[in-house]
């Protein structure tokens, strides 16, 4: 019996791939695919994709995309034609979807007509499940007014209800949206009203609703349940809520948020609520781990007065260094870190506050950091999104005196 | 004000035996500085778990005796119906927001609610009479401190937020000498289709008939389906702008900081003051 002879130049001619410069092999290049019938990474291809923009020094965004196969395949089409820029986060295209599958429904807050971190969430599970196996599905945002940056959100549609007086008479106008327009999924946040309305709805529309779902993939929807001690996982039911931070915003090009014509969509008041009022938290008196933004004092602060005034009147809850109240200059309860309040807020400012591992923990949670602090190699001043190397008792009398300029 | 408070069959979360849920105790809490008679509804198969509400607060307790892991909503809608039209109608009704240990959805105060044809209330974390009789001034939890204050006209559902005042401390002789009241459900069950009728709610009546009687309300879990949690890392938040290069100011003049730092807070929208300079 004869073997076949190999002919290991036929097979380098196989591999070889053109390059620029000089011929590379592709020792991994089989003629047949994979037995495993998965496609193979490329991650010539992928750090090519996520190069935002080839200037002085090459730079490279593999925040933005995991590149999943369908992206992957995405990427071999475009390669021939389009430069890796054109795809990249730095200057995405528009999404638009022009006639959507199916619908989905997200429906947001926006307190103060701006998206919170909650709404992003809202909205990368909706697109999640819209841009899942063959996609085409339309994602609408549920608003109550105009919000900026629906679009960069994922929102192909917008549908602005009117504004109703408590939650019933708003889950009457969605319940009359869902029936009129039939999405496949309608996703909202485990949070405060929006909380309330998925239950409203839920029991309006007589439908299972799988609330607080801490996993979800376009195949299953996990819950934990028994306080958390067992979990169940189920296909996507129609109506949703999700748990916070449990879903990544959408982060690619960024949508179109037309707007849907609105004016069927009666909102009535409901009879039984007589008056609602709003009335704000004072920061001074809230708790600090209830709080959005926290004013802190480290060892860098010698003038308490100023920095209590300070506090007050950046609308901002009071916060210091274990240092600070160890020193008996701030109460205990003040104490941001490890041994004192881990923080929830959005933003944190720190006046002459190091930046120790046990006060970092406390502020991991905070979106935005502020820093001002005299020494530029503080770690403080690095985990900043605005770090400002200056004296703090220099930039004190001076945030107060611009404060007081502009009238607050 | 007649007062209620719905007592689920709540578990601890470490030993997983019965016990009274904190949130039903802050309820027990507001219940009880409304109405010094209030009283506690469970359905359950025993009271092991909500005993306790009598000393925390409660003035008596109803426990309608059903058996194992069986839907509480029917039990509890007959009764609440049949109470409503009695002589010491309740007039609030107070509940948690979530359960504990069970299924966890929440939706059992607003299916009460729907079924009794009463408006329901979300996240109180105080209540107090209001000036007009027969109605309720409600504060809500909101984010970030706000409170949404609304009155409400009664008889109403009022479910209760975590951040709402501390329970009172518990006392044993109120527990001993407090009186439980024990029903059969078989009676009141047969209520629920008047109610429901009675209610004007068509579509609840309809879905208990297509489904042969046997579903009365939204429940998102199959049994068979249950496996142990597993638990999933959330994401991280990380700070907003990225590379600190770029936002970093060695020795600025501080009132260049002041500036730099109050547009930083209304970029990111975390405070508005006043007029932006021009
Ligand atoms: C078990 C344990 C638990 C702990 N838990 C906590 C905790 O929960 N919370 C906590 O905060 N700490 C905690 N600590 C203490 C922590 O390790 C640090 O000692 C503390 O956080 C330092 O506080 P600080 O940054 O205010 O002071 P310092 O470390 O003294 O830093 C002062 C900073 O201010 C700057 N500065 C000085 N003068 C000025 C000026 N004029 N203008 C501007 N900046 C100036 C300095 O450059 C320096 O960076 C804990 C420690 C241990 C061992
Ligand atoms: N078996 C029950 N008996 C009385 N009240 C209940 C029962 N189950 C739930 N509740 C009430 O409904 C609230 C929410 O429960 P759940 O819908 O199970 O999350 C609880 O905090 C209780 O006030």
């Amino acid at each position: 019996m004869s073997r076949q002879r190999r002919d290991p130049r036929a097979e380098r001619g196989i591999r070889t791939v053109e390059s620029r410069a000089r011929p590379r092999l592709d020792v991994a290049r089989r003629e047949s695919p994979a037995a495993s019938g998965r496609l193979r990474r490329d991650p010539w291809r992928e750090w090519a994709a996520s190069l935002v923009d080839e200037t002085y020094r090459k730079r490279y965004d593999r925040s933005q995309r995991q590149m999943s196969r369908e992206d992957a395949a995405r990427f071999l089409a475009a390669r021939s034609d389009i430069e890796a820029t054109a795809i990249s986060p730095g200057q995405p295209a528009l999404h638009v979807v022009e006639e959507p599958a199916f619908l989905i429904f997200a429906v947001i807050e926006a307190t103060g007509g701006r998206l919170s971190r909650f709404d992003r969430q809202v909205f990368g599970a909706a697109r999640l499940l819209a841009d899942a196996d063959a996609g085409g599905g339309a994602v609408v945002a549920i608003t109550t007014g105009e919000i900026d940056g629906l679009g960069e959100a994922g929102a192909d549609r917008m549908l602005a209800l009117p504004s109703a007086n408590g939650g019933q008479a708003r889950a009457a106008a969605l319940r009359h949206a869902v029936e009129t327009l039939l999405p496949r999924h309608v996703i909202f946040a485990e949070d405060g009203d929006s909380a309330d309305l998925a239950r409203r709805l839920s029991v309006a529309l007589g439908d299972d609703l799988m609330s607080g779902v801490e996993h979800l993939t376009a195949r299953q929807a996990v819950r934990p349940i028994r306080n958390g001690a067992r979990e169940i996982g189920l296909a996507p039911p129609r109506l949703m809520t999700i748990g916070e931070d449990r879903v990544k915003p959408y982060a690619a090009a960024p949508c179109e948020a037309r707007p849907i014509d609105a004016s069927d969509f009666e909102a009535g008041a409901d009879p039984a609520i007589l008056s609602s009022e709003i009335i704000p938290g004072d920061p001074a008196s809230l708790a600090l781990s209830e709080t959005d933004f926290v004013v802190s004092a480290g060892n860098g602060v010698s003038d308490i007065a100023a920095f209590r005034e300070l506090a007050a009147a950046m609308k901002g809850t009071p916060g210091a260094s274990r240092v600070v109240c160890d020193a008996g200059l701030m109460p205990r309860s003040a104490q941001v870190g490890a041994s004192g309040t881990v923080l929830a807020a959005d933003c944190y400012f720190a006046l002459g506050i190091s930046g120790a591992p046990q006060h970092l923990q406390g502020i991991a949670g905070c979106e935005h950091v502020i820093a001002v602090n005299t020494d530029l190699h503080a770690a403080m001043i690095e985990r900043a999104g605005l770090a400002i190397v200056q004296d703090a008792q220099l930039v004190m009398p001076a945030l107060l005196a611009l404060l007081r300029e502009r009238g607050a | 004000m007649r007062t209620l408070v719905l007592l689920s069959d709540a578990r601890h979360p470490v030993s997983g035996r019965p016990h009274l849920s904190r949130l039903e105790t802050q309820a027990i809490g507001l219940a009880a500085s409304l109405d010094p008679a209030a009283r506690g509804l469970h359905a359950g198969s025993g009271e092991d778990a909500v005993r306790a509400g009598l000393g925390h607060g409660l003035a008596g307790l109803d426990v309608i005796e059903t058996t194992g892991e069986a839907d509480p909503l029917p039990a509890l809608v007959g009764f609440l119906a049949d109470a409503l039209g009695g002589a010491d109608a309740p007039e609030l009704i107070l509940a948690g927001r979530r359960g504990e240990g069970g299924f966890e959805t929440g939706l059992v105060p607003y299916l009460v609610a729907e079924r009794l044809g009463l408006p329901i209330v979300a996240d109180a974390v105080a209540i107090r009479a209001g000036e007009m009789p027969g109605t309720l001034v409600v504060d809500q939890a909101m984010a970030k401190g706000a409170r949404r204050r609304v009155t409400v006209r009664l008889p109403a559902v009022v479910t209760v937020h975590p951040l709402s005042p501390l329970p009172r401390p518990f006392a044993y002789g109120p527990m001993r000498r407090g009186r439980i009241r024990r029903h059969s459900p078989a009676a009141e069950q047969a209520d629920l289709p008047a109610v429901a009728k009675m209610a004007g709610h068509g579509t609840v009546a309809g879905r208990a008939e297509d489904t042969g009687g046997t579903t009365v309300g939204p429940v998102d879990v199959v049994p068979a389906d249950e496996r142990p949690h597993r638990a999933r890392p959330k994401l991280m938040r990380t700070s907003g702008t990225a590379a600190g290069g770029a936002n970093l100011h060695v020795g600025p003049d501080p009132t260049e900081a002041a500036r730099l730092i109050l547009d930083y807070l209304e970029a990111n929208g975390i405070r508005r003051y006043g007029k932006a300079p021009e």
